[in-house]
């Protein structure tokens, strides 16, 4: 079952929205061409927030180091990340951004545990 | 002169530097053998944590292995073997086992061992696992530098539940030389909230077993009892346990009396913009080495960022390919749950303006300049604005520019 996570206008081209509404967290991001992507937020390395990270060529770049995972599927490049994380499913209607969160188990840093 | 892609390539370290360089090798095409010889017992570690998650708790060394082991590099791993020379002919090292390895290419990745006062360092995972165990509740702690590195253990400290954590820093605010004025004094608040204090300009000039100075039976009372720290003001400063962390050396001792050219004052082995040591097939990388653009103080030395991007540079010149431009240097640290993040070549700047937050609230966005022009940027908790600052000055390879 999906649920509204944002507006379509409370994105910017080329970066990403955390909602916090789920636990763990989402990033939602909006890319410069336009297509609308949701990812677990938090970089499987180390706790940081992936919605402040950086969109290039539909991956995001983790704003600490420089692992790059697909918007697409979640996975992950380069270390210093190992794993991927979870992308979910997005349907955008009437503005507004409709989230189906994937069923697979989330893949967090170690120390950090779902709230 | 270029590597074969079917040479053996020696990589002397199994740090970051070691790791990446192989790492670089593979992913740019190198099919020979790689052999890294460490003088650890562990597989190749990120370091970064040791004074942060792993000193909480929180993590545990598997946790901070830079190989995947469910991806791992083709590379043949020597652990528990020091390098004690090296050989330009044949070209290769020998080792504490009595072996002598020969490459067709070597990289010098050796890193940099902790400058010891007494007490504690941070350095290698056995000086963090030292620590780890070592019982910090209600203790006296005292931390001496007042570098980063100082100021997450010191963080970590009042997280393990020290009754008093005091950092020795040797200057007014913590990092008020390198990062200014503003930047210091949120750091000491961010720390002076949590408890930490901070003694001013003084430097610590010896760490001394508490009970040693005259007392009768110093065999009972030297060890657990903790230490006497010696200021340079003349103050002495009890603690139970002390932490050292006031820089680290180049691990170049067995280079001493090589063909390579070291600098003379900190023993770092001097190469080009390449890694490149001026003989021919030895290269270098990491907190051993220093860089052309180092020695003139244009990029920043012991960054973890550093090591990597030289790592980057010096695989695609080894195999005859241009590198990818440097980009601007960068770091990070995290203290007391706030994210500092800097990039760009604050070492140089003349002037540093508050863009936005305070002190106060501890989310300051700080811009260097130098002769009127920005040249640095460093943010506590803003990562969005340090990533945009850091995309605008991305430079791209000369063949995608066009």
């Amino acid at each position: 079952m999906s649920f509204r996570a944002c507006s379509i206008n409370d994105l910017v081209p080329g970066e990403g929205l955390r909602v916090t509404s789920v636990s763990p967290p989402i990033a939602v991001f909006l890319t410069e061409e336009g297509t609308v992507h949701a990812l677990d937020d938090t970089c499987t390395h180390q706790d940081a927030s992936l919605a402040a990270g950086w969109v290039e060529n539909c991956r995001v770049e983790c704003p600490l180091h420089e692992s790059t995972f697909s918007l697409r599927t979640g996975e992950v490049d380069q270390p210093p990340a190992k794993r991927g994380v979870r992308a979910h499913q997005v349907t955008v209607q009437d503005g507004e951004v409709l989230v189906e969160l994937s069923t697979a188990a989330p893949q967090l840093p170690p120390g950090v545990e779902v709230a | 002169m270029s590597l074969a892609l079917d040479a053996h390539l020696l990589i002397i370290g199994a740090g970051l530097a070691g790791y990446y360089t192989a790492r670089q090798m593979r992913t740019q095409g190198h099919t020979g053998p790689i052999t890294i010889l460490g003088a650890e017992a562990h597989p190749a570690y990120d370091r970064p944590a040791l004074s942060k998650a792993y000193l909480c708790g929180t993590t545990d060394l598997c946790d901070l292995y830079l190989d995947d082991p469910a991806d791992p590099l083709d590379v043949r791993w020597v652990r528990s073997d020091a390098v004690i020379g090296l050989s330009t002919e044949p070209l290769g090292v020998w080792t504490t086992s009595g072996t002598f390895y020969l490459g067709d290419a070597v990289v010098i990745a050796t890193g940099a061992e902790a400058r010891r006062l007494g007490g504690h360092a941070i350095r290698c995972v056995e000086d963090a696992a030292a620590l780890r165990a070592a019982p910090l509740a209600g203790a006296r702690v005292a931390v001496i530098g007042g570098g980063f590195l100082a100021l997450e253990t010191a963080a970590t400290c009042t997280t393990r539940g020290a009754g008093s954590v005091t950092v020795i820093a040797g200057e007014e605010l913590p990092g008020l030389r390198r990062l200014g004025q503003p930047v210091a004094q949120a750091l000491h608040r961010l720390h002076a909230q949590h408890g930490v204090r901070f003694l001013g300009a003084a430097r610590a000039l010896s760490v001394t077993p508490a009970g040693h100075a005259g007392l009768a039976g110093p065999q009972e009372h030297a060890g657990p009892q903790g230490h006497v720290i010696t200021l340079s003001d003349g103050r002495r400063i009890e603690a139970d346990v002390v932490i050292s962390a006031v820089g680290a050396v180049p691990a170049t001792g067995w280079l001493t009396r090589s063909a390579l050219a070291l600098d003379p004052e900190t023993q770092a082995v001097l190469t080009d913009d390449t890694g490149f040591t001026g003989v021919p097939g030895i290269w270098a990388a990491g907190d051993c080495a220093l860089w052309a653009a180092q020695q003139t103080g244009l990029r920043p030395v012991g960054h973890w960022q550093e090591t990597v991007d030289q790592a980057q540079a010096l695989a695609s010149t080894l195999l005859g390919g241009v590198p990818s431009p440097m980009q601007e240097p960068y770091l990070w640290s995290d203290q007391h749950h706030v994210t500092i993040q800097a990039a760009g070549m604050l070492a140089l700047a003349d002037e540093v303006q508050v863009l936005a937050g305070s002190i106060e609230s501890g989310d300051l966005l700080v811009s260097y300049l130098r002769e009127g022009t920005e040249i640095g940027i460093l943010g506590m908790n803003r990562l969005r604005e340090v990533v945009r600052w850091r995309r605008a000055r991305r430079i791209r390879p000369a063949a995608l520019a066009a």
